[in-house]
C-alpha cells in the first residue's frame, strides 16, 4: 500500500450531516480514504456507520457539506451538470437489490444498453453486439437478451446489474452491499466472478458491505467504521489478526462461524446502550468495556494513530497485542 | 426424551403450468423437547413453507397436501381451526425476520404484549400490565417499566425484536419458531438476539426450530442441523457431526462455498455450478442429481429415501461411501 | 388472484358501448329530432324499442344520438383531465421544493370547490358547448389525476432502478421519459378509467340541472331533465337514458379496477 500505487478517487475529510428528530446526524464525520487503482477497498460497518453515505457520496448522488472529493483528477465539487454526468462513465455502480436495481418494464438488451445510448455509443446493431459480449462476461447468454428481471433468479439479475456497470467500460466500479441478497452458494459464484472481472479489467472496487467474511474475501484493504467515523484501516493481518479497536473485536467475536467445535470466542460481546452518549470524544464508548471507565474517550479528541505503513485507528486505548 | 414436535410426510404443493407441483416433498422429522434445531437452506428449499406449516398459515394458493403434524401428542393439521388456534402462543409460537412489521406501528409496545398476555391466561389490566414488565425484563430491555409506553418507532430493531420474542413466548409455548429471525439484524445486535434465545430455550426447556440461510448461526445456535433442498430433506445430524463431515453433496457443496473469514482467499470460492430447479422442472431421481459431483446411474432412477447412515440421517445412496471419504480427512 | 383469461368483460362493454355510439347515424332506426305526433307517449313497443317521448320522437335513436355526444364530452374531458393532471403532478414530483408545496395546495384547493358551483360559475361566463363543457370537466377532474401522478413518481424516483439510470448518465429528462413513465403508466390507465366514470357522472349532472347541452340536442343528462317530470306515467324517459349513463359508469369503473386488481397482484407474489 505505498505511493506506488496511483489513486484513482480519493475522498478527504468528508462530513455529511442530516437535521434528525433528535438533533444533527453525523451520516459521516471527517472520513477520508483513497482507492488505489486495480485493488479492493472494503468499507465495513452496520446500520449507521455511513457507509452508504460514503458510496453515495463518492458516486455523486449525494453532496457532501465538507471536504472534497476527487475522481481521476478532477474534483466533484467544482464539476457542472454535464460534467459530471460525462465522469459517469469512469464509475459505475451495482446495489444491493438484484430485482429493483432493474428496471421491470424492461428488457435485460435494454437495461445493460441504456448506459451506451445514454452517452451516444455506437448504433443499435453494435450495442447488440456489445450487449452480448457483457452477458457473455458475467455467465449469461445470448437467450436472456428478450427476458424481463421478473423472469430471472436473483444471481441472474445481479449478473445483469454487473453486465450493465461493466457496459462503459468504467475504471471503478461501487459494489453497494452487491451480494448481501444472494443465497450463500449464489453469492460465491458472483463474488469469483467479480474477482475474476477485476484481475480481466484492472478494475478497482470500493465494496461496502456488512459481512466481515466478504469484506475479508474481497478486498486488499479494510476500513472499519461506526457512527460515522473510520474507527480502524488496514490489511486482512492488520484487520483480522492484529485488530486494535475494541468495535472491532467485537465485530468480529459476534460473527458466528460455521466451523465445527469453535467455542465460542472469549467475547467481546458489544453491549446494548441505554443512550448513545453523543458529545463523548469517542462515539463507541459507551459500548466499550475499556472506554467506558476511562475520562479521556469521554473528553479528549480523537486523532487518527498510524500503527504501521498499513494500519491506523481512532482510539486512546487500543487493544494490545502481543 | 420426549418429542416437543413430531411432522410426518408434510407435502405442500402450488399451481404451476403444468398442474400442481410439491414445494415441500415429503418431509419428516422430529424436535425432541429442548432442543434447537437448526433449518438450513437457500431459496426455494421449502424451509419457511415448511415453518408456516406447523403454524397453520398456509393459504391458498399453497396448499397441505399430505402430512401429520403432532405437537406434543395432539394432530394439528386434523383439528378444526378454532381449536388450533388455543394452540398458537399457547403451545408454539414463531418470530419472524421483519420485526417492524410484525409489530402495530400505532400501539404503544406494552399494549401489544398486555394483549397477548390476556389473549393466554385470565388475569386483569394491572396483573398483566406487571407480567408485562417482567416479560420485557427477562428478554434484556433496559428499563422496562418506562419502555413498555413506547411506541415501536421509537425503539432500534434489536430491541423490536426483543419485544416480539417477549409476546411469542408470553403465552409460555413449548416450541418456538424462528423464521430468519436475526437476518435483518446487524450481526452484533443478532448476536445478542441469539444468544437471548439461547439462554431462554434453557432456562424454559424450550424447543426451538432456528430458520436461517446462514450456515454460522446454524452453527453455533443449535443442537442439532436439517438441511433442505428443493423441497426435499436432504441430512440430518448434530451440528458438530454435520459440519465436521457433512455426509450429502448438497450439505458439503453448500459448505464448501460459504465465504467467512476463514476460507482461503487466494482460491475462488468452490461454488455450486447451477442453480436449484424450480419446483415446476424438477429433475427425474434424486433431485440434486444434475448439479451433483457424485452423481451415478442410480441417482437419476431413483428418489433416494432418508435413512440412517453412521451417526446421521441422509437422502443419498452413496451416503455410507462418502461417510469414509469424509472420516479420512 | 388470476385472470383464467385475457377477456375483459369490462372491456369488451366499454368498447361496446364507444362502438354504438359511434355508429348511431347507422343504428339509430330514426331521425332523433323527427317529430311523429301520431306515437307520442308510446311505451316500449315493436317499432319504438325504447318507446317515445311527448314529440313523438323515438328515444332509442335519442339515446344513441345523445350517447354520441355524452361520450365524447366525456372522453375529451377525460383526456384533458389527464394531460393537465399529469403535467401537473409530474413537475410537482421531478421538482419538490416551494414549486411541489405550490402545486399541491393549488390541487388541494381546487378539489375544495363544489364541482356544481364552479361548474355554475364557469359555464355562465362562456356558456355550454361541447368545447366548454369538456375544458370545465377536465379541469374539475385534473386535481385527482396530479396528486397520483406525483404520489407515483416520487415512489419510483426513490426506487434503486432511477439510482442506477443516474449512475449510468441517463440525462434527467429521458430519465422520466424511458425510465419511470412505463412504470406508472398502469396506474395512469386506472385513473384514466376513473376519470372517464366520473366525466361521463359530472356531464350527465350538468345537462341535468340545465348547464350542460341544451335543446334540440340531447346529451343523456338532457334526456333525463326532459323526461323526469313525467316519471310516473311514462317511466321510459327517464329510465333508459339512466340506465345508459349507469351502465357506463359501471363499465369504466370495473375496467379500472380490473386493471388495478392485476396490477397488484404482479407486484405481489404468493
Amino acid at each position: 500500500m505505498s505511493s506506488l500505487m496511483t489513486s484513482v478517487a480519493t475522498v478527504t475529510n468528508v462530513s455529511r450531516t442530516f437535521k434528525g428528530k433528535t438533533g444533527v446526524v453525523h451520516a459521516l464525520d471527517n472520513v477520508s480514504f483513497d482507492l488505489k487503482q486495480g485493488h479492493t477497498l472494503a468499507l465495513v460497518g452496520e446500520s449507521g456507520s455511513g457507509k452508504t453515505t460514503a458510496a453515495r457520496v463518492l458516486l455523486g448522488l449525494d453532496t457532501p457539506n465538507s471536504g472534497s472529493i476527487e475522481i481521476l483528477g478532477k474534483t466533484l465539487g467544482s464539476l457542472k451538470h454535464e460534467e459530471l454526468r460525462l465522469l459517469r462513465r469512469e464509475i459505475q455502480v451495482v446495489q444491493q437489490d438484484p430485482f429493483s436495481q432493474l428496471n421491470r418494464r424492461h428488457s435485460v438488451e435494454r437495461i445493460i444498453s441504456a448506459p451506451l445510448i445514454a452517452f451516444g455509443i455506437g448504433d443499435k446493431e453494435s450495442r447488440r453486439g456489445q450487449v452480448i459480449e457483457l452477458l457473455k462476461s458475467v455467465g449469461l447468454e445470448k437467450e436472456h437478451l428478450r427476458r424481463r428481471p421478473h423472469e430471472l433468479s436473483g444471481g441472474q439479475c445481479q449478473r445483469v446489474a454487473i453486465a450493465r456497470a461493466l457496459a462503459l467500460d468504467p475504471k471503478i466500479v461501487v459494489l453497494d452491499e452487491a451480494v448481501s441478497a444472494l443465497d450463500v452458494s449464489v453469492r460465491a459464484q458472483v463474488l469469483n466472478l467479480l474477482r475474476r472481472i477485476q484481475e480481466e479489467r484492472g478494475l478497482t472496487y470500493l465494496f461496502i458491505t456488512h459481512d466481515l467474511g466478504v469484506a475479508h474475501y474481497m478486498a486488499d484493504e479494510i476500513a472499519v467504521m461506526f457512527r460515522g467515523r473510520i474507527v480502524e484501516r488496514g490489511n486482512r493481518d492488520d484487520v483480522f489478526n492484529k485488530s486494535r479497536h475494541h468495535y472491532t473485536v467485537g465485530l468480529l467475536s459476534s460473527v458466528p462461524l460455521a466451523t465445527p467445535s469453535t467455542s465460542k470466542r472469549s467475547r467481546e460481546q458489544v453491549q446494548s446502550l441505554p443512550s448513545p452518549g453523543l458529545d463523548d470524544a469517542c462515539l463507541y464508548r459507551t459500548r466499550c468495556s475499556v472506554g467506558l471507565g476511562r475520562e479521556d474517550c469521554k473528553t479528549k479528541p480523537l486523532h487518527v494513530t498510524q500503527g504501521s505503513e498499513t494500519h491506523s485507528w481512532l482510539c486512546h486505548a487500543p487493544v494490545e497485542h502481543a | 426424551m420426549k418429542n416437543a414436535l413430531i411432522v410426518n410426510n408434510l407435502t405442500l404443493s402450488v399451481p404451476s403450468s403444468k398442474g400442481r407441483v410439491r414445494v415441500v416433498d415429503d418431509v419428516s422429522f422430529d424436535i425432541p423437547a429442548g432442543t434447537k434445531v437448526g433449518l438450513v437452506g437457500e431459496s426455494g428449499s421449502g424451509k419457511s413453507l415448511t415453518a408456516y406449516s406447523l403454524m397453520r398459515l398456509i393459504k391458498d394458493p399453497v396448499r397441505i397436501d399430505k402430512g401429520e403434524i403432532f405437537i406434543g401428542d395432539r394432530e394439528i393439521l386434523g383439528m378444526s381451526m378454532k381449536e388450533f388456534r388455543h394452540m398458537r402462543g399457547n403451545d408454539i409460537s414463531m418470530i419472524y425476520q421483519d420485526p417492524m412489521s410484525a409489530l402495530n406501528p400505532i400501539m404503544r409496545i406494552g399494549a401489544q404484549i398486555i394483549e397477548s398476555i390476556q389473549l393466554h391466561s385470565d388475569v386483569n389490566h394491572a396483573q398483566a400490565r406487571k407480567m408485562a414488565i417482567e416479560h420485557l425484563a427477562s428478554v434484556g430491555i433496559p428499563e422496562p417499566d418506562r419502555r413498555i409506553d413506547s411506541y415501536p418507532f421509537e425503539m432500534s430493531g434489536g430491541m423490536l425484536q426483543r419485544v416480539v420474542i417477549a409476546i411469542a413466548l408470553s403465552g409460555e409455548p413449548k416450541v418456538l419458531i424462528a423464521d430468519e429471525a436475526t437476518t435483518a439484524l446487524d450481526v452484533t445486535t443478532q448476536d445478542r438476539v441469539l444468544t437471548l434465545i439461547d439462554k431462554l430455550a434453557a432456562e424454559r426447556g424450550l424447543s426451538v426450530l432456528l430458520i436461517t440461510h446462514d450456515l454460522g448461526v446454524a452453527a453455533q445456535f443449535s443442537d442439532e442441523i436439517m438441511v433442505m433442498y428443493a423441497g426435499k430433506l436432504v441430512e440430518r445430524g448434530s451440528v458438530n457431526q454435520i459440519f465436521s463431515n457433512p455426509v450429502h453433496p448438497y450439505t458439503k457443496a453448500l459448505l464448501d462455498s460459504r465465504c467467512d473469514y476463514t476460507i482461503d482467499v487466494t482460491k475462488p470460492i468452490n461454488s455450486i455450478a447451477g442453480q436449484p430447479p424450480r419446483p415446476d422442472n424438477r429433475p427425474e431421481g434424486c433431485v440434486f442429481s444434475p448439479r451433483c459431483e457424485h452423481v451415478q446411474l442410480q441417482c437419476r432412477e431413483g428418489v433416494p429415501p432418508l435413512i440412517s447412515v453412521q451417526d446421521r440421517l441422509a437422502a443419498c445412496f452413496r451416503a455410507d461411501e462418502l461417510y469414509q471419504v469424509g472420516m479420512v480427512h | 388472484m388470476k385472470f383464467k383469461s385475457r377477456f375483459s368483460f369490462s372491456g369488451f362493454l366499454i368498447l361496446l358501448i364507444l362502438g354504438i355510439c359511434l355508429a348511431a347515424p347507422i343504428l339509430s332506426p330514426y331521425d332523433p329530432n323527427a317529430i311523429g305526433v301520431a306515437d307520442s307517449f308510446s311505451g316500449p313497443t315493436g317499432s319504438h324499442w325504447f318507446g317515445a317521448d311527448d314529440l313523438g320522437r323515438d328515444l332509442l335513436s335519442r339515446i344513441l344520438y345523445g350517447g354520441r355526444i355524452t361520450i365524447l364530452i366525456a372522453m375529451s374531458a377525460t383526456l384533458i383531465a389527464l394531460i393537465i393532471g399529469t403535467l401537473w403532478g409530474l413537475t410537482a414530483g421531478v421538482r419538490r421544493g416551494w414549486v411541489d408545496e405550490f402545486l399541491m395546495r393549488t390541487a388541494d384547493a381546487t378539489m375544495a370547490i363544489p364541482q356544481i358551483l364552479f361548474a355554475l360559475v364557469c359555464i355562465s361566463a362562456v356558456g355550454a358547448s361541447v368545447i366548454s363543457l369538456p375544458i370545465v370537466v377536465g379541469i374539475l377532474l385534473s386535481p385527482t389525476t396530479a396528486r397520483m401522478a406525483r404520489s407515483a413518481v416520487v415512489t419510483e424516483l426513490s426506487a434503486d432502478y432511477v439510482v442506477a439510470a443516474i449512475a449510468s448518465g441517463t440525462k434527467r429528462s429521458r430519465l422520466i421519459i424511458s425510465e419511470v413513465m412505463p412504470n406508472i403508466a398502469p396506474q395512469l390507465l386506472v385513473q384514466l378509467s376513473i376519470n372517464a366514470a366520473a366525466a361521463v357522472m359530472l356531464e350527465a349532472t350538468l345537462s341535468f340541472i340545465g348547464l350542460g347541452i341544451q335543446p334540440p340536442n340531447a346529451s343523456w343528462g338532457t334526456l333525463m331533465l326532459q323526461g323526469y317530470a313525467k316519471i310516473w306515467n311514462t317511466y321510459w324517459f327517464v329510465f333508459f337514458p339512466a340506465m345508459a349513463v349507469t351502465i357506463t359508469i359501471l363499465a369504466f369503473n370495473a375496467y379500472g379496477e380490473r386493471i388495478r386488481v392485476t396490477m397488484d397482484s404482479r407486484r405481489s407474489s404468493i
